[in-house]
């Protein structure tokens, strides 16, 4: 087992470098260039001429890649042009803010849609199955921009200033300005209410998928001689479905764990411009747009590492899910 | 649910920042040794007492301050109004009528020939960290913008100044002396450049100015507000500087003051309707009348330094005929654009002098008015004529009048303005086929003096309190990145070389009024509108007067009463 992680490990040393050096070049032959953002009339071509060389772009692209990735590998990103900061301070501040925000959203969707999924399976074709099904199809089929701003609407707008409901989340932001002022548990209930609406606009999204997985799949596995075969045992039903039907069916659910994991770290544009969150997605974006190469590379590096890392968490749960599945 | 369990726990862990001593763990090691100076200075100050002292204001923008408090790197908007009038003092301001007024410098004396400036500066000003700010400070400003290596954006605000060593010289603790040659605008750069602390900053290579974890991590400045916490893409916190002169109005009122940084408009606006912000910052027009009719709001909406227009490209043929160019602007009714897309905040545009400049011509307000039998009298007159009957006007040789129009993704207006001159210029013959082109892209097609790869480009500028344009038209910057329009016209290069010149506004009026008239005639941009700016206060929020100068030109003077303050902060 230690043997293969490891292999799995190395092997995918090659692979991030190759991702990280792609998205160099690529970001190389793109038109404009980072100090173009600050050129305006007032702004002399020698002055332009000289933030390229404080920012290191007045030499040749190799030289550049070879000295990018000696302090990489020394796990120094560079400098943020456009923030003026070292990129491992702006990662390190932002990086955190994304895990509470998409970690949360996971960890509900996969509880959400298992659930649904498997309640769906178990009374098939029932009033609670169509109703579902319709509920799950709306929520995933709806552009998670929008659900945001209508839970933006109902719950921040309406439900504090117009209907003076009881119970209204705020509409942006991680803490609220008096945060500071709060007693601990005050402080734990502010940063809760702040996530609540983004992280369900997150969460209803995936859920949906992963519901209607959860539910071909073990409709699927429920069908099996050995599920009548447990039946006939005697075994009661929920023994049945979950003991003996989950275990096959969670397999394409492990699956998808691994492709969302990476989510994880590059949150979601959207909903973080939205929700006025400040993480990752929105620095990759606006990084991308001011040509903030240092941040963008070291993005995808990080990218990169989780998508290696989230199919190894995936292989490896396989096995957990299924003995017949073993890394040598 | 490992997962689950484990972000509990990281939550929990979360500590917020206690209010009265900030965590300065995990700040660079400058950080952690100016902040403690700084809570030391201000705790041991008295603070002033009064029903209006007191509460905590939040305004919210869409825009971070990515660079933070740091007059040595390029200051966006927001960050260079959070500066001036918030963390950092100049050595001037203006007053509503724009006539400079005393701030850092208490008086300033110009010898006979315009050639020597000398500031005599306050001597009860002091950095947030107890330092107090004296000449050296301001010579120390104006040495670092003016060195090369800094790569000090706005290097040209210093154009007229005897660049180097040479010009400045510290003649006492309290008393600075600059050399320039004669020019209009002497001063306005010490209204825009804030003084920067020789005493933190001095040792730092002029290379290494802009990159400093000062600017964004623990500014120490010397205004009415000092720096307590930036989070970024969050917010930033400032307090009460107690120690502020009272000559200069005292300490502000405010306890605290955030700037939040929420990037979705429509957010934004809930936020202010919800009570969790103060001021929405520039709320697109399309908001207003909700922001008019909430009680708990109200709209102030003031000019602005900034102007639209599509820039013509007469290096083309097409558009080297100037009544070419003015047809196209008659044929768009730019009247009913102001209508549409400001909801009527906003002045149609014929140059770009704005309405609140002196030099201003209202005279001009009606020419070029929508007119497309006049436009099309003047294609014709200029050889375009629509020979086959296809609705598309053609010269001799049958070259049929086709123009594209630029602009950039992700700004409504400029695609709306495209889209408007599209559809009505259609209407008298000219065919206008828009082009989508990324930001960074499209500058380059533009502004490369070997490509000038364009006919028209749907832009804006942003200008200072006063105007020069000599970059966008004077004939010497043709094969400049900015002269998009490609004029080389004895009058306006002229004028445009005098009124840099003359330091008298009696004088000036007349050739600021023949200058937009002489751009009327040429016709280098359509100029669509002088936009006025928006902004929502919550009712509660009492002091707030914008204008010209911008949001935040009275924060000192912002007050909550007692009774509409958010309860936990005091």
């Amino acid at each position: 087992m230690t043997g293969y992680l490891l292999r799995r490990l190395l092997g995918a040393i090659p692979l991030v470098l190759g991702i990280a050096t792609i998205v160099f070049f690529v970001l190389n032959l793109a038109p404009g260039d980072p100090a173009s953002i600050y050129a305006a009339p007032t702004v002399s071509a020698e002055t332009l001429e000289q933030m390229r060389r404080n920012m290191g772009l007045d030499r040749p692209v190799h030289e550049r890649y070879l000295r990018w990735v000696g302090s990489m590998v020394q796990g120094d990103f560079g400098t943020s042009f456009s923030r003026n900061q070292p990129v491992r301070d702006v990662v390190a501040q932002l990086l955190p803010n994304t895990l509470i925000l998409s970690g949360t959203a996971l960890a509900l969707a996969f509880m959400m849609g298992i659930l649904v999924g498997v309640l769906q399976a178990v009374r098939q074709n029932s009033w609670v199955d169509r109703g579902l099904s319709v509920a799950t199809l709306f929520f995933y089929s709806m552009p998670s921009f929008w659900l945001a701003i209508m839970l933006i609407l109902v719950f921040s707008l309406y439900a504090g200033a117009v209907w003076n409901w009881p119970l209204s989340f705020p509409a942006s932001g991680m803490i609220s300005v008096d945060h500071a002022f709060m007693g601990p548990w005050e402080r734990f209930l502010d940063r809760i209410r702040h996530l609540v609406l983004p992280a369900a606009s997150l969460a209803l999204v995936l859920a949906a998928g992963i519901a209607r997985y959860m539910r071909g799949s073990l409709l699927e596995v429920i069908r099996q001689d050995y599920i009548r075969t447990a039946r006939a045992k005697g075994l009661p039903e929920w023994k049945v479905v979950v003991k003996h039907g989950m275990r096959n069916a969670i397999l394409p659910i492990i699956t998808l764990l691994g492709l969302y994991l990476p989510l994880l770290f590059s949150g979601t544009v959207v909903v973080e411009t939205v929700f006025g969150w400040p993480g990752m997605g929105k620095l990759m974006v606006d990084s991308i747009f001011q040509r903030d190469y240092p941040v963008v590379l070291a993005g995808a590096f990080l990218f990169a590492v989780m998508v290696v890392l989230g199919n190894l968490l995936a292989d490896l749960l396989y096995s957990l899910a299924d003995p017949r599945i073993r890394h040598g | 649910m490992i997962l689950a369990g484990a972000l509990m726990l990281t939550l929990m862990a979360c500590q917020g920042t206690d209010p009265e001593t900030r965590p300065i763990q995990g700040l660079p090691p400058f950080c952690q040794e100016v902040l403690p100076q700084v809570d030391a200075f201000l705790g041991q100050e008295e603070q002033p007492t009064g029903d209006r002292y007191g509460g905590t204001a939040v305004a919210g923008g869409i825009g971070a301050i990515p660079d933070g408090m740091n007059g040595f790197a390029l200051a966006d908007y927001t960050g260079a109004q959070h500066m001036t009038f918030l963390n950092l003092m100049t050595l001037i301001q203006v007053d509503e009528e724009l006539e400079p007024r005393p701030y850092l410098a208490r008086s300033w004396d110009v010898s006979d020939d315009g050639t020597e400036l000398t500031f005599h500066l306050r001597q009860d000003v002091f950095w947030h960290d107890g330092e107090r700010t004296t000449a050296r400070d301001v010579a120390f400003t104006y040495l670092r913008a003016t060195h090369p290596e800094t790569g000090f954006p706005n290097a040209a605000f210093w154009d007229r100044y005897v660049a180097g060593p040479e010009g400045v010289q510290v003649l006492d603790e309290f008393t600075v002396r600059f050399r320039l040659h004669p020019h209009a605008e002497f001063l306005d750069p010490w209204r825009a450049m804030p003084i920067m602390p020789e005493h933190l900053l001095g040792d730092v290579p002029p290379a290494e100015l802009a990159q400093h974890p000062y600017g964004t991590r623990c500014p120490v400045g010397n205004g009415p507000f000092a720096f307590f916490e930036h989070r970024p893409d969050a917010s930033w916190t400032f307090t009460r500087n107690p120690a502020f002169p009272p000559e200069l109005g005292g300490p502000p009122f405010l306890d605290r003051y955030v700037y939040r940084i929420i990037p979705e408009q429509s957010t934004l606006h809930t936020e202010l309707l919800t009570g969790e912000v103060d001021i929405q910052i520039a709320p697109p027009p399309e908001q207003a009348p909700r922001i008019i009719q909430a009680p708990e709001a109200r709209l102030l909406d003031f000019d602005f330094r900034s102007y639209a227009f599509v820039a013509w490209n007469a290096r083309q043929p097409a558009l080297s005929d100037p009544r070419v160019r003015q047809a196209l602007t008659m044929a768009t009714d730019r009247g009913e654009v102001v209508e549409a897309l400001l909801g009527g905040y906003g002045e149609v545009a014929n140059a770009g002098v704005p309405p609140f400049h002196w030099g201003y011509d209202p005279t001009l307000r009606d020419t070029l008015g929508y007119d497309p039998e006049e436009a099309g009298r003047l294609l014709d007159e200029a050889g375009w004529v629509d020979r086959t009957g296809d609705g598309v006007r053609a010269d001799q040789a049958g070259i049929p009048l086709e123009i594209s129009i630029k602009f950039n993704p992700g700004n409504q207006q400029r695609r709306d303005i495209a889209e408007i001159m599209q559809a009505q210029l259609a209407q008298v013959g000219v065919s206008v086929r828009l082009e989508v082109v990324e930001w960074a892209t499209l500058f380059e097609q533009i502004t490369s003096p070997g490509d000038r790869n364009f006919d028209g480009v749907v832009m804006g500028w942003v200008t200072e309190l006063k105007v020069d344009d000599h970059d966008l038209f004077h004939s010497s910057k043709v094969e400049q990145p900015f002269q998009w329009a490609g004029m080389e016209d004895g009058e306006l290069d002229m004028l445009l070389d005098t009124l840099q010149l003359l330091v008298d506004r009696e004088e000036a009026i007349p050739f600021w009024h023949r200058y937009q008239e002489r751009l009327v005639e040429l016709q280098p941009y359509t100029y669509f509108f002088f936009p006025r700016r928006l902004a929502g206060v919550s009712s509660r929020l009492r002091g707030v007067e914008m204008d010209v100068r911008g949001e935040w030109v009275t924060v000192a003077d912002w007050w909550i009463p007692e009774e509409d303050r958010r309860d936990r902060t005091r």
